[in-house]
């Protein structure tokens, strides 16, 4: 299986890394922490000590924006590796399975489908407010129904195809059909839905902390940092773009690393 | 006698390669033309290149008259239709899946003659009644059979009141029975004009006489009278091709001597159904180690299913397969399918096949190399995928595989109606022959009676 990324996928993956190092240096060398006031420098400009400015309280912008970033990849990552393999897993399951283990999952992803995604994911953070792994938890329950849909409407072609149909006769076993059959099949839309899923865990933590039942203060969010830096923007524009410029950005790359759509 | 159409060295190039050197012929009212050859000699860009559907990326040289003009390609792009019309491979494929079979005729009536709705629904009720599909008038090309389908495509095709009609393969993937209509329906067709027939079918060319030009890779090799070049070819290349035609493949089932009785399979008044159709019932047969039967009848008559059936991929819905050899593992009961491409994995090369292959089953290695060879296959396919390998080739791949497992039955599956007739009686006789040797039970399924009549020591008529 050959991985042959366009230009475009490489500029999407190019951004996504230099968000990803900015995080990473950022939490690593900053010499401010994410909650240190400095009340004799709120909303300053950006400048030599604070090359993103301060907020309305005085606190590095660069480090609030690292973390933030940190906080915002650490989720979509986790969110897409367990989305994927629950959807995957399951999803070929449906088909292997036969009937009963279809028809089972088959309810399950319906009702899933049939709540809207965010109110499932408002509703989970509502029962444990800013933890973090409770938005995981609703994130990867919302995403996987994605994966398993079109994992299994293409396992179920791979699984009738006379080749996978002559490699089991052959005597090869699961691993190796899955291996050598279903998974090049599958592959890449697995990718491209990652991509995307990645974008829109962001986006979904983004709403909640911009609706203030994710992440709480003093943590720093994307969603809750422009929320809180809502009411400086005449005053200090620069400080409320930051939040939204990255936020854009970082879906701009995961859509760009998607390349075409499923 | 006019000439309808005159190709003065016509050649097509991709870049700087020559697919088509040039080639010049001309096509004279009420004499049809066909072009004889197999997949990749260039038949079908020179329909193309005629038609002016060349794709961009390839380039055309010399000239084309139509009707005694030279003409452009935007010239002849609008005669599309009216004057000139080309029936595309399977034209099946070509036909509205929602749409009812008469109006997909009446809309050309419509459309392109400029009748009026009642009209058009009345000329194509009448072309309908003249093909014999007056009854599935109304139905969905998916509820037509083959042959139905490219009745009908053909009449939607030539609604349009051309007469000159360019058939590229047109009874690809028919049965010998359902040919034979298509052909005589194509020259009736063609009365007032003339057809222009690119097969690789001798049958077909034979059947509609005029004048034959034979291609191979690109290059005319051979041109003249339909019924004198069939007849006596001067070419080694045509002389091939008519050897290849399973009519006159030499009689190998009387070759085999060494008769054994000892059973593999029995199989007692078997019936099938398939989505509430019986497809068969009380068939009944045994078949001996090293024996090769012959399954023959039309599609949709449960032919693959038979054999599926036998392999234990399909129920039945009434009878009883026993298998009297009961020391043969699971994996010695295999299948050769039908299209040889979809039967591996494109995802890793032929070598790695083989590998996974042996090492699964400890298949000694030095079996290898000396069954490579007996089947002609080079060591360099190894490194390539499925896709790029030639049907024929993938298909000896096929052999291989199978051989190696030392099988005690074989299903053949239409093993050879997707290649070409030269390949085709290469890779049966091969097939035949080794299956003879190693002692293997052969169910060969074909539409063709004459491959299954010259090849096999029993035939069951489905």
């Amino acid at each position: 299986m050959k991985f042959t990324m366009t230009g475009s996928q490489w500029v999407g993956l190019g951004v996504l890394l230099s968000l990803l190092i900015f995080a990473v240096l950022g939490m690593m060398f900053s010499p401010f922490s994410i909650s240190q006031q400095d009340l004799n420098a709120v909303l300053d400009s950006p400048s030599a000590v604070h090359w993103l400015g301060t907020d309305h309280f005085g606190r590095s912008m660069l480090t609030r924006m690292a973390h933030a970033v940190g906080l915002s990849f650490a989720l979509g990552v986790l969110c897409v590796v367990t989305s994927s393999l629950l959807g995957t897993a399951l999803g070929v399951w449906a088909v292997w399975g036969g009937k009963k283990v279809d028809h089972i999952l088959g309810v399950m992803v319906n009702i899933l489908l049939a709540l809207p995604g965010l109110v499932v994911v408002l509703l989970f953070a509502a029962i444990v407010p800013g933890s973090f792994w409770i938005l995981y938890l609703a994130i990867s329950l919302v995403q996987w129904v994605e994966y398993f849909r079109v994992v299994r409407a293409i396992t179920q072609n791979v699984i009738h195809s006379p080749a996978r149909q002559s490699s089991q006769m052959m005597g090869f076993g699961h691993w190796y059909q899955f291996k050598r059959h279903i998974w090049p099949a599958i592959v890449p839309s697995v990718f491209t839905l990652a991509a995307f899923g990645g974008a829109n865990a962001i986006l979904t933590m983004a709403s909640l902390g911009f609706v203030y039942v994710g992440i709480q203060p003093p943590l720093a969010e994307l969603g809750l940092m422009t929320v809180e830096l809502f009411p400086f923007y005449s005053d200090a524009p620069w400080l409320l773009a930051q939040p939204l410029v990255v936020i854009a950005l970082m879906v701009f790359g995961f859509h760009l690393l998607a390349g075409k759509r499923v | 006698m006019s000439v309808l159409l005159k190709l003065t060295n016509v050649a097509v190039f991709v870049g700087d390669t020559c697919l088509l050197e040039p080639i010049s012929l001309e096509l004279k009212q009420g004499q049809p033309l066909t072009i004889l050859g197999q997949t990749g000699s260039g038949k079908s860009l020179l329909a193309q290149a005629i038609m002016g559907l060349l794709p961009d990326t390839l380039s055309f040289q010399g000239d084309i008259e139509v009707f005694g003009k030279a003409l452009t390609l935007e010239q002849r792009q609008a005669l599309w239709g009216r004057d000139l019309v080309m029936l595309p491979q399977e034209p099946w494929h070509a036909l509205d899946p929602l749409m009812k079979g008469i109006n997909q005729v009446a809309e050309v009536y419509q459309h392109v003659q400029g009748k009026s709705q009642n009209d058009a629904q009345a000329s194509a009720q009448q072309d309908l009644l003249d093909v014999g599909l007056a009854d599935s008038a109304h139905k969905r090309p998916g509820q037509l059979s083959g042959g139905m389908a490219q009745r009908l495509a053909i009449s939607a095709a030539t609604a349009g009141g051309a007469h000159v009609i360019l058939a590229d393969e047109p009874t690809k993937g028919l049965d010998v029975s359902r040919r034979d209509g298509i052909v005589r329906l194509l020259q009736s067709r063609s009365i007032e004009g003339s057809l222009l027939t690119i097969t690789h079918d001798v049958a077909i060319a034979r059947q509609l006489g005029g004048s034959l030009l034979v291609m191979k890779q690109g290059r005319l090799v051979e041109q003249g009278d339909a019924l004198d070049v069939l007849t006596n070819p001067q070419n080694h290349y045509t002389r091939e091709l008519i050897a290849a035609e399973p009519k006159s493949w030499p009689d190998v089932s009387v070759a085999l001597a060494n008769k054994t009785t000892e059973t593999v399979l029995v199989a007692e008044n078997l019936a099938i159904e398939r989505g509430g159709r019986t497809l068969f019932e009380n068939v009944s047969f045994s078949i001996n180690k090293g024996e090769v039967v012959g399954v023959v009848g039309d599609s949709g008559c449960g032919k693959s299913s038979l054999g599926d059936a036998l392999l234990g991929l399909l129920p039945v819905s009434a009878g009883l397969v026993t298998r009297s050899n009961h020391t043969a593992k699971p994996y010695q009961w295999l299948k050769l399918y039908q299209d040889p491409p979809s039967a591996f994995t494109s995802s890793v090369s032929l070598g790695t096949l083989l590998k996974d292959l042996v090492d699964l089953h400890n298949i000694a290695q030095e079996r290898i190399v000396p069954l490579m060879t007996r089947l002609n296959l080079p060591e360099s396919i190894l490194q390539r995928t499925c896709l790029d390998v030639s049907g024929g080739e993938l298909q000896r791949f096929a052999i291989l595989r199978a051989l190696l497992l030392d099988p005690v039955f074989l299903f053949a599956d239409e093993p050879t109606s997707r290649l070409d007739p030269i390949t085709a009686k290469d890779v049966t006789n091969l097939l035949v022959e080794l299956a003879r040797e190693t002692g293997c039970a052969v169910l060969m399924v074909s539409h063709d009676p004459d491959l299954v009549r010259k090849t096999c020591d029993t035939v069951i008529t489905l």
